[in-house]
């Protein structure tokens, strides 16, 4: 017996009718279907990076004593050597204070920061991504600052509840307000398309043209502090080459970034006291 | 009931001839239109879709000649907004404000066209909002300008702000999406690191020039738009366009009925112009415009390389800040430029009688005359009588027995008056005339002027329909009367002098293999050439009398040997008599390298604006400034004698 006409078709029929549903459905319910989405997914991706340190943890276990023992043994030098310089920043910042008071200077205490373990990397030639495990709830607000040991990680891009995407400097979405270590002119730091494990590069543009860099005289690029988001001085990479554009009114120059934005783990977010 | 045309129908067969050959000519004209005309439709299709946007190229930078840049190009940050991209957005809002009049059943609402210009308005103004929020300003939007531009420029970006400071353009960088309508845009505008430096040699542009892209780039039928260029208007911008100005660059985009953007086809980077290296030494032009400045006199002045006759310093003031002319010079700066009569490049445009320091050409006029020898002496009295006028030295004051030497180094005037009569006007305009007066240098800048006058007897007659009195020659003799020359003229004169030739040719580009000038000589004596220099170089040691207002003051440079003339022109003005002051020299006198004239304009009847006081300090800033950067190019002292010292 021949189908019925209507069976062979149903599938499109249900496809037509949901596609007619969605388009009706009211744009606040689609926003809120869409964060629900996000909110939903957010758990099972912290959930799998508990688990995944967990492993890391059983993993260790499994090591014999004296492993363990010498890796205790450096973490400890590792550790005086950061409470040493714990220290030291404090008395820095307690002399910053001082001086600040006498003479009778703003403070510059503007960001307080926020770590957070990487929840998962999303690394492609088009966007790249991270997913951290901090969120609104511990006052992570878009667009803020995320920096790493080797300087400015990104920008947080979406902010949920418990979790957090930030846009790493890699990607073509990022711009921001750099210059160079020893100049105070402002240059324009652009991501660019990274293919997946390639170093990770970007672009400086509007580099003014008596400014020089060369394989064995490299450049620091730095953000600016001029922008407003970014505090000044934090370390972007280095430039190797600046070459002049053809119109002749600036330089342009591949700005080679921290291999290690590709395997974070940790970041920390700073979060602006007083946001724009 | 119903028939049936079963066969052939005679009646039918009228209809079917002309409907088949209807049906001919129809697949004929498609045939036609398809195959034949497929072009002109092709191209029409091509014009309708598709638009270009040329950008000028910036100009080439201009330098001194020891690699400085005197103009440069300095960018400039604009925030502008991509109205195709608000499309959706500006319909949205039209379809709100036709939906918010209708819900208000107002009689009086406006047309469609008008609902769309408010629909666009507010769009762009929210967006304006932003941006004066992010920069903390208060910029407003100009309505008119806005439609202006949607009507006219759709496919450019809108500018919304313009020279962004860089704090500005930062703060934008980092706080725009990199996706958004608006973006921060690039051009670039003149830049002139030294301010007025220069200003009326180096010239200004005007930025109204229309671009014009190479014939290869596709498109040339296309809608163009395009943006600004600037043109050279004077100077060495203006002279040196065609190497100066950048080449175009251009985009050819695909657009939608509506005429904006969907996407680019083709696209050239512009390229900036060629770089122009000039002459000009930017340390001595600061020496000489710092002294020259400290009058607050119009003046000029004018510095050659004697060998190539490459332009040092070419000064004027008043001047103006070129920087005020960039982006586009304000209705406000053209008129204070104006009333201090400002415009005027006075070395190479101003006109003066030469005064005394014509006396080195009527030297030579009257050495080739033999006239004038270097031992012959005349008695000065303080006046000299021609036919029943008295012609008075400097105030009446009598020099005494007096030749050449102290002739040339005390500015007297009835030595030359005496010897001038002597040689007569003929032979003394004919050397001029050799030394290149009377007629313009051929200095490559835009207007020289061609109004340089070398008077004689039958000019005189042709001009005023008068005799050439015996009178007028003494006055020629001591550089007054008709006599006018121009700053540029006395220093190519001077370098003239200096190299012992009769011609000398200026350049405002550097050329570091140019030759030495080699042209006609001078034709003295070595003697009657070395009694000149003499008196050229006594003038600037012990030109230094008293009662005399061309007294030179701390001339000297340590190790450097100067040859110089002063001299104080007058002007007749309805105010009164005002003075010229003038001073040309050329330095080291044994090996002459540098050779200068200034200019300073007194502008008070009775003031005593002399060449000693005003125009030889500028020249001794250039030459000191000069032997500061050049001692290989002094010659050594000679070696004393032990015994005499």
């Amino acid at each position: 017996m021949p189908p019925d006409r209507f069976d062979t078709s149903k599938p499109f029929i249900t496809l037509a009718v949901l596609v007619l549903v969605w388009f009706l459905v009211p744009t606040v319910a689609k926003r809120v279907s869409r964060i629900g989405f996000y909110e939903l997914q957010a758990p099972v991706e912290v959930s799998a990076s508990y688990l995944r340190e967990l492993q890391d943890y059983w993993s260790w276990r499994t090591r014999s004593k004296t492993d363990i023992y010498n890796a205790y043994q450096d973490l400890g030098g590792v550790a005086a050597h950061y409470a040493h310089a714990a220290e030291e920043n404090v008395a820095l910042r307690r002399e910053v204070e001082k001086l600040e008071t006498l003479l009778r200077l703003p403070t510059f205490a503007d960001y307080r920061s926020e770590s957070a373990r990487v929840v998962s990397r999303d690394l492609n030639g088009w966007w790249q991504r991270l997913i951290v495990r901090k969120g609104s709830a511990h006052g992570i607000v878009k667009g803020a600052p995320v920096i790493f040991a080797g300087g400015v990680a990104g920008r947080i891009s979406e902010v949920h509840r418990t979790t957090a995407v930030v846009d790493l400097i890699s990607s073509s979405s990022v711009r921001l307000a750099a210059s160079f270590e020893d100049d105070d002119r402002p240059v324009s730091f652009q991501g660019g398309i990274n293919p997946p494990f390639s170093r990770p590069q970007a672009t400086a543009e509007f580099v003014p043209l008596d400014l020089y860099a060369t394989p064995a005289k490299p450049k620091a690029l730095v953000t600016s502090g001029l922008g407003g988001v970014f505090p000044r001085g934090l370390r972007l990479g280095t430039v190797t080459i600046l070459n002049p554009s053809p119109d002749g009114l600036f330089k342009t120059g591949r700005v080679f970034l921290d291999p290690r934005l590709n395997e974070l783990t940790e970041v920390s977010i700073l979060i602006p006291l007083d946001p724009l | 009931m119903v028939q049936s045309h079963r066969g052939r129908d005679s009646r039918l067969q009228f209809f079917y001839i002309p409907i088949g050959l209807g049906g001919i000519a129809l697949m004929l004209g498609l045939v036609f239109q398809q195959v034949w005309r497929s072009d002109l439709a092709e191209t029409k299709a091509t014009n309708q879709s598709q638009n270009r946007i040329l950008v000028p190229g910036p100009r080439g930078n201009i330098y001194d000649r020891e690699g400085r840049i005197l103009v440069g190009n300095r960018p400039r940050f604009a925030v502008v907004l991509y109205l195709e991209e608000l499309r959706t957005e500006i319909y949205r809002e039209y379809v709100e404000i036709r939906k918010a009049y209708r819900a208000a059943n107002d009689v009086d609402a406006p047309s469609v066209t008008q609902m769309s210009q408010i629909a666009r308005f507010t769009v762009v103004q929210n967006y304006l909002a932003k941006i004066n929020r992010a920069l903390d300003r208060e910029t407003e939007l100009d309505a008119r300008s806005l439609n202006r531009h949607f009507n006219a420029q759709r496919m450019l970006p809108y500018t919304l702000i313009d020279d962004l400071q860089p704090e500005e353009y930062a703060r934008l960088l980092e706080q725009l999406p990199v996706n958004s309508p608006l973006q921060v845009y690039t051009t670039s505008s003149r830049f002139y690191p030294y301010g007025a430096a220069a200003s009326h040699t180096l010239g200004f542009v005007s930025s109204n020039r229309d671009i014009e892209i190479d014939e290869d780039f596709p498109g040339k039928d296309l809608m163009t738009f395009k943006m600004v260029g600037s043109k050279g208007r004077d100077g060495l911008e203006g002279r040196f366009e065609s190497t100066l100005e950048g080449k175009a660059g251009g985009t050819v985009y695909r657009v939608d009925p509506g005429g904006y953007r969907v996407e680019a086809l083709h696209r050239r980077l512009p390229v900036q112009g060629e770089n122009l290296i000039s002459s000009i030494d930017i340390d001595l032009q600061l020496a000489a415009e710092e002294r020259l400045r400290e009058y607050d006199l119009a003046g000029g002045a004018v510095a050659l390389d004697v060998n190539t006759g490459e332009v040092l310093v070419m000064a004027s003031l008043p001047d103006y800040d070129l920087n005020d002319f960039s982006p586009r010079l304000t209705q406000t700066v053209a008129t204070d430029i104006n009333e201090r009569g400002a415009w005027l490049n006075r070395p190479v445009n101003g006109l003066y009688p030469p005064g005394s320091a014509f006396k080195i050409l009527v030297t030579i006029a009257g050495m080739q005359a033999g006239t004038i020898t270097p031992e012959k002496t005349i008695n000065c009295g303080g006046y000299y009588r021609v036919g029943n006028r008295l012609f008075p030295c400097h105030d009446g004051h009598a020099h005494g027995e007096i030749a050449l030497k102290t002739a040339i180094s005390k500015s007297c005037n009835v030595f030359y008056y005496q010897h001038g009569l002597e040689t007569g006007a003929h032979a003394i305009a004919r050397t001029a005339r050799q030394l290149g007066f009377g007629e313009p240098t051929g200095i490559t800048l835009p207007s020289e002027t061609r109004g340089s006058l070398v008077p004689d007897p039958d000019w005189k007659r042709e001009r005023y329909d008068q005799s050439w009195v015996p009178g007028d020659t003494a006055n020629f003799s001591i550089g007054q009367g008709y006599m006018l020359v121009t700053p540029l003229q006395m220093a190519t004169f001077t370098a003239s002098v200096a190299r012992g030739q009769t011609q000398t040719t200026p350049y405002l580009t550097h050329d570091p293999n140019r030759p030495v000038q080699q042209t006609a000589p001078l034709g003295l004596t070595p003697g009657d050439y070395s009694a000149l220099l003499e008196g050229m170089e006594e003038c600037t040691i012990s030109g230094t009398s008293r009662t005399s207002f061309t007294t030179i003051r701390n001339m000297r440079i340590p190790g450097l040997r100067v040859g110089g003339k002063t001299g104080t022109a007058q002007k007749r003005t309805p105010k009164g008599t005002i003075n010229f002051a003038w001073f040309i020299a050329f330095a080291p006198i044994e090996r002459p390298q540098i050779a200068i004239a200034v200019i300073v304009e007194g502008d008070a009847p009775g003031e005593e604006t002399g060449g000693g006081t005003y125009s030889a300090p500028v020249a001794r800033d250039i030459l000191a400034k000069w032997a500061e950067k050049h001692p290989e190019l002094i010659p050594p002292p000679p070696p004393t004698d032990p015994a005499e010292s």
